[in-house]
């Protein structure tokens, strides 16, 4: 099996028992149960309860659902920016793109934890800001690479045909260049994704993501550790989803790399 | 090769201009009025004025950009609101920490990557190429922290070899070197992975250039062979290698506080929480110019290693 499935297979399982966790498992994963706390893997709790007795499996497939989300959604916003901004700085060139290039240059000089951090401070801690943060902290690298495709592209004979045709600059850009480099940023989007799990992730850990009670991967790890040698299950289980995930993304993007790599 | 270090200096010190213009800007978009956050509800409006001196949020956007420069040049990052001393003197107190932690990060995924990039790359297919790619996709996936927890779990807990929390009473002293292993493995881990990586990858284009096709048909020894592809791959890891040192110095705040270090990570969380910004703007300050820095630095050694790299 190819990496490329093999990273699809991993994702889809994953998402569909995230999504689905409300019908796998009926327990509510905010609910306390103070006369089972800290049980150990039994046939009820496939992972364990932590402090509250609250069940771990359902706080780590629904804190899933929450993390997938705020990850998927600052790559897509990561995605857009950068690349969006990158494309006009290329088809505009002149001042737009100098200005433009500039000011992500000054983005890429903080390092990229950093720049996470300093936003959320600034927004404070939320699900809309964290998303916000990330999509901003990882747009240059977009910028870069969106600017510099559609820069080779828009100089290739087959835009100039188009321009000799009589299509306009927008038209060239959509119609044309486009289509012939959105794959190579889509791939690295898939690798962009697996980061910013991580990156939630530890922001919740750091307690300035999603709130409390919320569960996310990363909230959950956050309780985990302070009652980590009573119930080690607790930050394992949890750990082992967000791996999961973090990993299928970064298989289908390498995958997708490798194949994209050989064609050209 | 002057005008090139010349032409360096000058695009280092237009980035270093931006970034800052960016950090005062963030600092003043920071929400409600920092002055009045911090007198509270009970403040009359002359303390107010004077908690706002002192954060250097008196005068003109134009006076206080003057004045936040001119500071950040002569080394005067503002005074400290909760320890009420010069943000410079915390930042003193809490960089070695930090620093012992990210040199010791810094050493061990040297080794180990570099190490692993290039066994897997001079044997590509082998077993030790899987190994190396296995760990490299392995080691990017896992969330640091959780890692670290694991570490915790096994070495500090159930094995006992290692101490699980903090520094020993001594402070910074050979003895703590043992207590830093531990977060020191947890930063090196995604960190070795990518250096790996793009060992292996140097690796693997050099191995099939001419040089090493004529080395190899005079019969020069694998050793030699070695050291030739060795010479020619390493340069190119550089920039990789700086990127991570630069980082490291705000890329230890999670695992610091896993491990319960107090570093400048615990100081900047704890600038954050209690609203001490001008200990977050020094902070953010200090990282940003050793990030921009060290990155040049690469730069420059690059360019030092191979001179094609000197028109830019």
């Amino acid at each position: 099996m190819g990496r490329v499935r093999f990273g699809a297979v991993l994702f889809v399982i994953v998402l569909l028992g995230t999504v689905f966790a409300p019908m796998i498992r009926p327990v509510d994963p905010l609910e306390p149960n103070y006369r089972a706390t800290y049980a150990g893997i039994s046939a009820e709790h496939p992972l364990g309860t932590d402090r509250l007795g609250r069940d771990v499996l359902s706080r780590a497939l629904a804190g899933g659902r929450v993390s997938l989300s705020i990850a998927l959604s600052a790559t897509a916003l990561t995605i857009l920016l950068g690349g969006t901004l990158g494309s006009v700085a290329a088809s505009l060139g002149g001042a737009v793109d100098t200005g433009l290039s500039r000011l992500f240059d000054a983005l890429l000089a903080f390092p990229g934890f950093l720049l996470v951090l300093l936003v959320v401070a600034i927004l404070g801690g939320g699900a809309a800001q964290t998303v916000l943060a990330m999509g901003l902290a990882g747009s240059p690298v977009y910028f870069r690479l969106a600017r510099s495709y559609a820069r080779s592209e828009l100089r290739s004979e087959y835009v100039m045909a188009a321009f000799a045709l009589g299509a306009s600059r927008p038209r060239q850009m959509m119609r044309h260049a486009l289509p012939n480099f959105i794959g190579s940023i889509l791939v690295q989007g898939a690798s962009t994704a697996a980061t910013f799990l991580l990156v939630e992730a530890s922001l919740s850990y750091l307690g300035l993501g999603v709130p409390l009670p919320t569960p996310s991967w990363g909230n959950v790890l956050q309780e985990s550790r302070s009652f980590l040698t009573r119930q080690p299950w607790a930050a394992v289980g949890p750990g082992i989803f967000l791996a999961a995930a973090s990993l299928s993304f970064q298989f289908v993007a390498d995958g997708m790399r490798d194949r994209l790599d050989r064609r050209s | 090769m002057t005008r090139y270090l010349v032409g360096q200096i000058f695009s280092f010190l237009v980035t270093l201009w931006v970034v800052l213009t960016l950090v005062f800007l963030g600092m003043r978009a920071l929400p409600g009025d920092a002055a009045t956050i911090l007198g509270g509800m009970d403040t009359s409006s002359e303390q107010i004025a004077a908690i706002r001196e002192r954060l250097g949020l008196a005068g003109s956007l134009a006076v206080q950009y003057k004045d936040f420069i001119s500071g950040v040049v002569q080394g005067d990052l503002g005074d400290s609101l909760r320890e009420r001393r010069p943000v410079t003197a915390v930042l003193l107190d809490r960089l070695p920490v930090t620093l012992a932690l990210a040199g010791l990060a810094f050493v061990l995924s040297l080794v180990i990557g570099i190490g692993l990039g290039l066994l897997a790359g001079l044997a590509p297919g082998g077993p030790m190429d899987r190994f190396t790619t296995l760990f490299a996709t392995a080691a990017l996936a896992l969330p640091e922290f959780w890692f670290g927890f694991l570490l915790i779990l096994l070495f500090a807990v159930n094995l006992g070899w290692f101490p699980v929390l903090g520094l020993p009473p001594t402070g910074l002293s050979w003895q703590a070197a043992w207590h830093l292993l531990l977060p020191a493995l947890t930063l090196a881990l995604p960190r070795s992975a990518q250096v790996a990586r793009l060992t292996r990858a140097q690796v693997l284009e050099q191995r099939t250039s001419d040089y090493v096709r004529t080395a190899r048909s005079k019969g020069l020894s694998p050793r030699g062979i070695t050291r030739h592809i060795a010479s020619n791959a390493l340069p190119g890891v550089l920039p990789l290698l700086a990127l991570e040192l630069g980082g490291l110095l705000t890329g230890t705040i999670v695992v610091e506080q896993v491990f319960g270090l107090p570093g400048l990570g615990a100081t900047i969380l704890g600038g954050i929480s209690a609203r001490d910004y001008p200990v977050v703007q020094g902070i953010t300050v200090l990282a940003v110019v050793v990030y921009i820095g060290v990155n040049w630095l690469a730069d420059l050694l690059q360019a030092a290693a191979d001179p094609r790299l000197r028109t830019a």
